[in-house]
């Protein structure tokens, strides 16, 4: 007995030891990379000292042209798999271009009008167990054969005309389960996350983000507010096979401005869990634990983005962290193994929501949007980064934030929720932060000391995701169409390319027979925060399209 | 957006059923219809630009801001408000916004025609309705195989024969459920078509059903499966059920 025991702990020490590998290699098999979520290739054939002769290897148009392409692409063994803004997928040879198979997805049904069902975006696939799986504009869940792109199973995971909610993100592969999350933040919903096995597409669980009638939770919720109290977590999560964990970041509390149905005391009602980092057991979907980053949410503040894991010394202990932030800018690092709060530090320059937040995270002179009053706050609800992700490079222990600065100005309403109906509760008219005259700033953050180490400006609103490579090289996109790479130690620009047409898109690298390629997907999307940006700036005219531009070095220099 | 006054919602809420309005009152509903469903991600209040394009003072006339309403902006987020929105709402948010365009006299159209009264659900077929759709039961509700009135998931053919009582409803019979084997695994099965080189079938196995597409070769087809559609329904009580068929038996005499 003493004996196992004494084995199992040298077994779990051993595996503390291990830091968590979160590059990516030859593939970008996932989402954010690696399920971790670095958006860091290990590649370094393109580097700081010859990228500037980085020139395009091949252009793909996917021809599903009025709006973005968002995605990010998965590449698998020298395949790459793309999704457009109406679920047109490719199957590509990641070296040439050439296509290998091509799927459309049928027009979708028609959802309830002024809910996200309007929305024409997809963020990505997933590929795993032979399946190449994504959600859909009216709900589904799609599984393709990852050989022929035939359709080897589907599922209604809502009904969008009921529920006002849809399926943007990509979904994320966890061993033998697929789990996607949904939009419907602004709507009178109650969000959840939903597993699926890979081979048959049968349920495996449901997580509900907010407890119902006799569960843990359910007393954060005035009467019956949690039946549409949002929280839906719309972006993808993470995952650590290690601890068979699951981590994602969940919505915003609805309805947005207004909290008299739900809450009216942050304390007693802090509205568990939306806008909170949760941990669940990735075989059951059973809740480990949590960290609400905004309790009793009133500003849009969704914690629905990015959750990166990383192994790190903190105060002189190797501890297994993940750092993420909330769209307020507040960035949260916590150990992922117990959910205890380790740091939080505030990326955005200006914040006014908030008069200040203590060591342990706690909020401190909120200012609470009211009906009758208009309260004005940075950042925006656009948030002081939009979805778009960032990156992190285990080479330099460096976060690469795309930082937006923008305020609103919030002027409440008290309507009641009808379900599947628009509960936003108010009006919130955006500007650039008084005193910026660049909206934007690209920042490479030490999570673990909470320091800025450099910021690059940038005038619009950078809309598209960081890629961090071993070249010590950060890449990303603007609206004005260029792709660009700055040096991960200096922030220093180092190289662009005029690709066309906005970027609201992310990048990858992946190899090919020893080659090294850098893709970014192109076009920009008037939909939602693409509309706030270019109306900001309403003398640009960013283009949409939707071109993957795929780059190399010449086969000559490499 | 200044706060809306709960009177102005009390007169969008009656304005259907008041056989003639002003057009101050129905600027007003307009302007109410406009904050609740335009505003928010989209429209910034009083038609200033949100993340959509501005709406004041654009010099559009009645017949545009009607045609892009009614059919939405193919390739954008505009959708075609032509359903999920009531005739005399969508008159209303049209003259609203052509009032926004310096419209001074709007055609009021279908804002003060008097509407036909629809038949408004009450009592118990009211709650069978809802709890045909209870989202709160996840997916072991009605709707995630039924489609009626254009919501839910219509796996299952559209309900024909309702049946009489709450024991009729939990007895009946499903014999187009066959038991069909998949790589060895045998599974309760809808089939929607069987063509030479695949067979299209949904797996019940568990709720939600899964709609597979197996290569002709890879699949069995066997006899009549063993399940029932009483343990798809196992969530809801006999006093819960009672109400739905209600509801069934109402709406369908309001359409006969």
């Amino acid at each position: 007995m003493t004996r196992w025991l004494l084995l199992i702990l040298i077994a779990t020490t051993a595996q503390a030891q291990t830091p968590l590998d979160g590059a990516t290699r030859a593939d970008w098999p996932h989402n954010g990379g690696q399920q971790s979520a670095w958006r860091y290739s290990a590649l370094d054939q393109v580097n700081t000292s010859n990228v500037r002769g980085l020139a395009p290897a091949w252009l793909f148009q996917t021809g599903d042209y009025a709006d973005n392409l968002q995605a990010t692409p998965i590449v698998v063994d020298g395949v790459m798999y793309l999704i457009s803004a109406r679920a047109q997928v490719f199957a590509l040879n990641a070296a040439t271009g050439d296509v290998i198979w091509q799927y459309k997805y049928g027009e979708p049904r028609s959802g309830t009008p002024g809910t996200h069902a309007d929305f024409i975006l997809n963020r990505g696939v997933a590929v795993g167990g032979g399946k190449v799986i994504f959600g859909t504009k009216d709900s589904y869940l799609v599984a393709l054969d990852q050989k022929t792109g035939r359709e080897a199973w589907k599922v209604a995971v809502d009904d969008p005309r009921q529920c006002g909610c849809n399926l943007g993100a990509a979904p994320l592969i966890a061993g033998d389960k697929v789990i996607i999350g949904g939009n419907g933040g602004e709507i009178a919903h109650r969000g959840y996350l939903t597993a699926f096995h890979i081979s048959n597409g049968r349920l495996a669980w449901r997580w509900y983000v907010i407890p119902g009638p006799g569960e843990k939770g359910n007393e954060t919720w005035k009467g019956d507010s949690w039946k549409f109290g949002g929280g839906a977590p719309w972006m993808t999560g993470s995952f650590d096979a290690d601890l068979n964990t699951v981590y994602w970041g969940t919505g915003n509390a609805a309805s947005d401005f207004y909290d008299g149905d739900r809450s009216g005391d942050a304390s007693k009602y802090p509205n568990l869990y939306t806008a909170s980092i949760v941990a669940l057991d990735a075989d059951t979907g059973k809740l480990k634990w949590h960290y609400q980053e905004v309790p009793d949410d009133l500003w849009d503040f969704d914690s629905a983005y990015e959750v990166i894991l990383m192994d790190r010394v903190v105060k002189g202990q190797p501890r297994r962290i993940l750092a993420h932030m909330n769209k307020s800018g507040l960035t949260t690092v916590l150990d992922r193994v117990t959910g205890e709060h380790l740091g939080v530090f505030n990326v955005p320059e200006m914040s006014t929501w908030i008069a200040g937040v203590t060591e342990d995270g706690k909020l401190i002179g909120r200012k609470d949007p009211k009906p009758g009053t208009v309260v004005d706050v940075c950042p925006s609800s656009v948030g002081a980064k939009s979805s778009n992700a960032m990156a992190y490079s285990p080479q330099t222990g460096y976060l690469y934030i795309p930082t937006v600065e923008t305020c609103n100005a919030i002027s409440s309403t008290d309507l009641p929720p009808e379900e599947g109906k628009r509960y936003m509760n108010g009006g919130h008219p955006l500007k650039v932060a008084p005193g910026h005259s660049d909206a934007s700033h690209i920042d490479a953050w030490d999570p673990v000391t909470g320091k800025r180490i450099w910021t690059v400006p940038y005038k619009y609103l950078l809309l598209s995701s960081m890629l961090a490579t071993a070249g010590n090289l950060v890449f990303t996109g603007d609206p004005d169409g260029y792709f660009f790479a700055l040096d991960a130690r200096t922030g220093e620009k180092l190289w662009k390319f005029q690709t066309g047409a906005g970027n609201r898109g992310a990048a990858i690298s992946y190899s090919v027979n020893g080659r090294q390629y850098v893709a970014e997907t192109t076009g920009w999307q008037q939909g939602i925060t693409g509309g706030f940006a270019s109306n900001l700036f309403p003398d640009q005219s960013w283009r949409n399209g939707s071109t993957l531009v795929v780059f190399a070095l010449p086969e000559a220099t490499k | 957006m200044n706060r809306l006054p709960k009177t102005l919602l009390l007169i969008t809420l009656l304005a259907g059923l008041l056989p003639a309005q002003d057009l101050a009152t129905v600027l007003k509903k307009g302007q109410a219809v406009y904050a609740a469903t335009c505003t928010g991600y989209c429209h910034g209040e009083s038609g200033a630009a949100g993340s959509a394009p501005r709406l004041s003072g654009r010099g559009f006339d009645q017949a545009y801001i009607t045609g892009v309403v009614t059919r939405g902006v193919p390739g954008t987020s505009m959708p075609a408000f032509n359903s999920g929105i009531s005739a005399a709402d969508r008159a209303a948010v049209i003259a609203y916004v052509a009032s926004l365009n310096g419209i001074v006299s709007p055609s009021l159209g279908a804002a003060v025609s008097s509407t036909p009264a629809t038949a408004k659900l009450t009592g118990e077929a009211a709650r069978g309705r809802a709890l045909f759709y209870d989202a709160t039961r996840s997916f072991g509700r009605c709707s995630t195989c039924h489609e009626v009135d254009g919501v839910g998931i219509p796996v299952a053919a559209p309900i024909a024969k309702i049946p009489a009582d709450v024991s009729a409803l939990r007895a009946l019979a499903t014999p187009n459920v066959l038991n069909v084997t998949v790589a060895g695994e045998s599974m309760p099965a809808l089939i929607l078509s069987r063509k030479a080189q695949s067979v299209v079938f949904y797996d019940l196995t568990v709720a939600p059903p899964v709609l597979r597409t197996v290569a002709a070769s890879d699949i069995r087809i066997g006899e009549a499966s063993p399940w029932r559609h009483a343990s798809a329904i196992a969530s809801y009580k006999d006093s819960e059920l009672s109400p739905i068929l209600v509801w069934f038996q109402a709406s369908r005499a309001a359409k006969n």
